[in-house]
């Protein structure tokens, strides 16, 4: 329904009057998502739309096309709603898009400010790359800023843009990478190895590490490896670079890992070699379970565990749900920031 | 540590063990065991290790026994059970048949569980799951300590997990945890009340404690009193066998509401771990008031359901229930006022009911504050509602708040108004399981939500003269009829009536 911004409060209300009591209206936090992909708006809607199923919250969906010739501000409310599991009751989230063209576009920071839910923190869902300067308004009022690095056509330019913003907000801001979700269930897989208190010796004994890539995401790949390296006090030999790296544990052993590009799902094999054992862990094409293996000297063990999904719902859905400071994420990126 | 599960984590991890559940052909497991089991494996939250040795008496082979459980799994499980999880998850369930009180069948589970360790990577762990009757404790742990179960090797560990009823008074409560203590320390025991598996039941500290608004008012200042209430709208269904020797301050009071009842009044712990919690806990049932004969006519109220209608439909009294006595005692309603004697309620009353056949079914804690002084509004009409903090534990878990607000366009109309926060609303997640939650922390060696040795004995010092006045050859306290369909005898609702209060309506 297209509303005029000066009344965009009284339509919500009246929105929910119409409904009666036949809807709850329910919100955690502010989620606002910004694009300047053309044909944006309809995209991420129906991404909200979904989103909204496990996550309730007030979206600001924002289309933006500030290079456009002509000035234009567009805004549109709607509910999205699902059935509750609890009961039959009917579970709302409100939507308020934005269409912003030509210099108009410098509206974001008033437009956002204007229409959060009070009280509930800022999410900022950035898709595509940051632009400069970054708008110190903005950003002294976000609490998560989302984004995907994987796209990034320059990693060091668009980190270095992040943390401006974020020293503008005295590093107050927690910085989500999607491209840092997608690794989640392989992190959750790779981790449980080594649960077992008898079997942490084998960290030591860590010789080499293989992770097959799709094309596109050598930047996912090489996350994993920070990961790994900043985890367990690895240190990069300083002439390695490409997909063949070299590093030393704390007692000086040298690791090789290596990764290479596969077509398939964005990582689809990631294997840990230490003496005789290899562990394994591979995602096949559109699965939803990862094949989890022990191989050993005396036996094989395998096991299925969740896989996650590069798509951007489940991605985003799995971002709000685990939270968190992501201190891990700094010190696995900062490990691997050279290299991106 | 595990470097690796750091900001992984959202709970402490369970460890690769082999779960041994005697009784494992009934109700209990195939109803909630292995499908909370096996719903753990499915979200990834199990070690891949992690085995299941089924031990009960008829001979079955582990084929026919997954079999069976795959039936269970596939009627009860929480979420649908997937062909490509089940098949992996089938190789890590096995049978071992021996009559409970047979050594030779511990010996042979013994060799058994050895041989698991090292095909299986469980690591010599091993969790024993109790899901049998009583009276079956003590052969089990008995011959569990003969076969040397009972200690683990040097770096892993054994542990029990016993259900309830655990124990029907003081004495025999004593004595199963003797039983249970021949075998296994206090810190290797795992007493499972459901309720604090819930989601909303642990709410309860996060609510009083991350929120600085209530805790300056969770005291005989401010408060007015409690009500704690577990309704349901089922009769005895098919447990009369049990329930008859039980009622309902047995089956509901003694363990889950006392429960509930101690983490409302409990004061903050020193910090969050087993110990910590647990102690402050049993300071609160230590404080119970204990209740003389006349205090209990007093502040008791016992009810049984008569013939009435649930939804609409009829339904027969308890008397005519499946297995039932013609000439039953037994409760299946009871109503409480008891005192904390302590610092922070002392003066503060908590009403407790619970029963069977009642309007509705739910359970929740209410707490009512102090009304404000009456000088202001409404002087000569109505008098101002208390605010009321409800905490909802089932269904529709949730939390909410009873405000009074001025009615537009009155002068000073005022009418109380709610706010509420349901769980479902906010969170789309659906939680897990009671069972659930609870199995991994037994295996991760968290304590912090089962009873602890002294919390039950404490609990029963208190339930033990109620039963005993119940059951006296003079001035035995009534039993009222309700008819099923109501709240309750009208004594229950005279017990507040007396105090100027009245029952929280559900
Ligand atoms: N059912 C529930 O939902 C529930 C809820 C809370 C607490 N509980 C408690 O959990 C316990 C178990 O309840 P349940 O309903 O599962 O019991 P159940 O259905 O009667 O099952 C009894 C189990 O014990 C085995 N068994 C009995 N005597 C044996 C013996 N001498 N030697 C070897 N195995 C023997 C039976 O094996 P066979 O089949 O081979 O005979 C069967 O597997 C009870 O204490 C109950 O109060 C139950």
């Amino acid at each position: 329904m297209p509303v005029e911004i000066g009344k965009i409060d009284r339509e919500l209300k009246k929105l929910w009057a119409e409904a009666g009591g036949a809807m709850t209206r329910a919100s955690l936090i502010n989620l606002a998502i910004y694009s300047e992909a053309p044909g944006s708006l309809p995209q991420n809607t129906e991404i909200i739309f979904k989103i909204t199923e496990d996550h309730a919250c007030r979206a600001i969906v924002i289309g933006a096309n500030p290079g456009a010739p002509e000035n234009r501000v567009e805004a549109w409310i709607s509910a999205h709603c699902h059935v509750s599991r609890a009961g039959s009751k009917q579970i709302c989230s409100e939507q308020l898009s934005f269409l912003l063209e030509g210099p108009s576009a410098k509206l974001l920071p008033n437009i956002v400010f204007s229409q959060l839910d009070s009280d509930l923190p800022l999410y900022l869902w950035w898709q595509g790359e940051f632009h400069h300067p970054m708008d110190a308004q903005l950003w002294a009022w976000v609490d998560r800023v989302i984004y995907d690095s994987q796209a990034w056509s320059n990693f060091g330019t668009q980190l270095g843009r992040v943390e401006a913003a974020q020293a503008e907000a005295k590093q107050r801001i927690v910085l989500c990478d999607l491209n840092w979700t997608r690794l989640v269930q392989f992190r959750l897989a790779l981790a449980q190895f080594f649960d077992h208190p008898s079997s942490h010796h084998r960290f030591n004994e860590i010789e080499s590490v293989e992770i097959d890539f799709a094309p596109g995401y050598r930047s996912t790949a090489m996350l994993l490896a920070g990961w790994l390296a900043s985890q367990l006090r690895w240190t990069l030999e300083k002439d390695s670079n490409g997909n063949s790296l070299v590093f030393r544990n704390q007692a000086a052993r040298e690791i090789r890992v290596n990764s290479q590009e596969k077509a398939g799902e964005p990582i689809s094999r990631v294997g840990l070699k230490c003496n005789s054992i290899e562990y394994r862990v591979t995602h096949a094409p559109k699965a939803d379970l990862l094949k989890v293996t022990v191989e050993g000297s005396n036996a094989e063990r395998k096991c299925l565990m969740p896989a996650g999904s590069n798509d951007p719902v489940r991605l985003m859905s799995e971002e709000l749900m685990r939270g968190g400071p992501h201190s891990v994420y700094l010190r696995s990126m900062n490990a691997v920031r050279n290299l991106l | 540590m595990n470097p690796l599960r750091e900001g992984l984590a959202t709970r402490s991890v369970p460890q690769a063990c082999t779960v041994v559940i005697f009784g494992a052909t009934g109700d209990l497991t195939m109803r909630k065991l292995i499908p909370a089991i096996y719903n753990l494996a499915a979200d990834g939250e199990l070690p891949p290790a992690v085995t299941v040795v089924g031990f009960a008496r008829r001979p079955k082979t582990d084929e026919e026994f997954r079999k069976e459980q795959e039936e269970a799994t596939r009627k009860f499980s929480r979420q649908t059970v997937r062909d490509e999880i089940w098949n992996g998850f089938a190789q890590a369930l096995f049978y071992h048949q021996s009559e409970f009180h047979d050594a030779a069948g511990y010996k042979s589970l013994a060799e058994r569980l050895e041989k698991i360790d090292r095909e299986r990577g469980t690591g010599g762990n091993r969790l024993f799951y109790l899901a049998v009757a009583p009276d079956q404790f003590e052969p089990i742990v008995k011959n569990l300590k003969e076969a040397g179960l009972n200690k683990a090797r040097e770096g892993s560990w054994a542990r029990v997990i016993v259900e309830k009823p655990f124990g029907t008074d003081l004495a025999s409560a004593r004595e199963l945890n003797q039983i249970v203590h021949h075998a296994f320390a206090e810190d290797q025991t795992y007493r499972i009340d459901h309720f604090l598996g819930k989601e909303t039941a642990q709410n309860i500290l996060v609510l009083r404690f991350a929120n600085a608004i209530f805790e300056p008012l969770w005291n005989s200042r401010y408060l007015d009193h409690i009500q704690i209430t577990a309704a349901e709208t089922l009769g005895v269904e098919n447990r009369a066998g049990y329930y008859e020797g039980a009622g309902a301050l047995r089956d509901m009071v003694q363990n889950h509401l006392l429960q509930l009842l101690c983490l409302v009044a409990m004061e903050p712990p020193t910090d969050l771990g087993a110990d910590s919690i647990r102690d402050e806990k049993v300071k609160i049932v230590r404080s119970l008031r204990r209740m003389t004969r006349e205090a209990i006519v007093e502040n008791v109220v016992r009810g049984q359901y008569a013939e009435g209608a649930i939804n609409g439909k009829p339904v027969p009294g308890y008397r005519s229930e499946k297995g039932v006595k013609p000439d039953s005692k037994t409760e299946t309603f009871v109503a409480l006022r008891v005192r904390v004697d302590d610092w922070r309620l002392a003066d503060v009353p908590i009403y407790i009911r619970v029963g069977k056949r009642l309007p509705k079914s739910g359970t929740e804690i209410s707490v009512h504050f102090k009304k404000a002084p009456q000088v202001l509004f409404n002087k000569e009409s109505v008098s101002l509602d208390q605010n009321v903090l409800v905490i909802r534990i089932q269904p529709d878990e949730g939390i909410s708040l009873r405000m009074q607000a001025k009615m537009p366009g009155t002068t000073f109309r005022i009418e109380p108004v709610k706010m509420d926060f349901h769980y479902g609303t906010s969170f789309g997640k659906a939680s897990p399981e009671a069972y659930e939650r609870l199995l991994l922390d037994a295996m991760s060696g968290d304590a912090t939500l089962f009873a602890r040795r002294d919390e039950v004995e404490e609990a029963w010092a208190f339930i033990d003269p109620l039963e005993e006045a119940w059951v006296a050859k003079e001035n035995q306290p009534g039993l009222f009829e309700y008819p099923a369909g109501s709240w309750g005898p009208e004594e229950a609702d005279e017990l507040l009536a007396r105090d100027g209060r009245a029952w929280r309506r559900l």
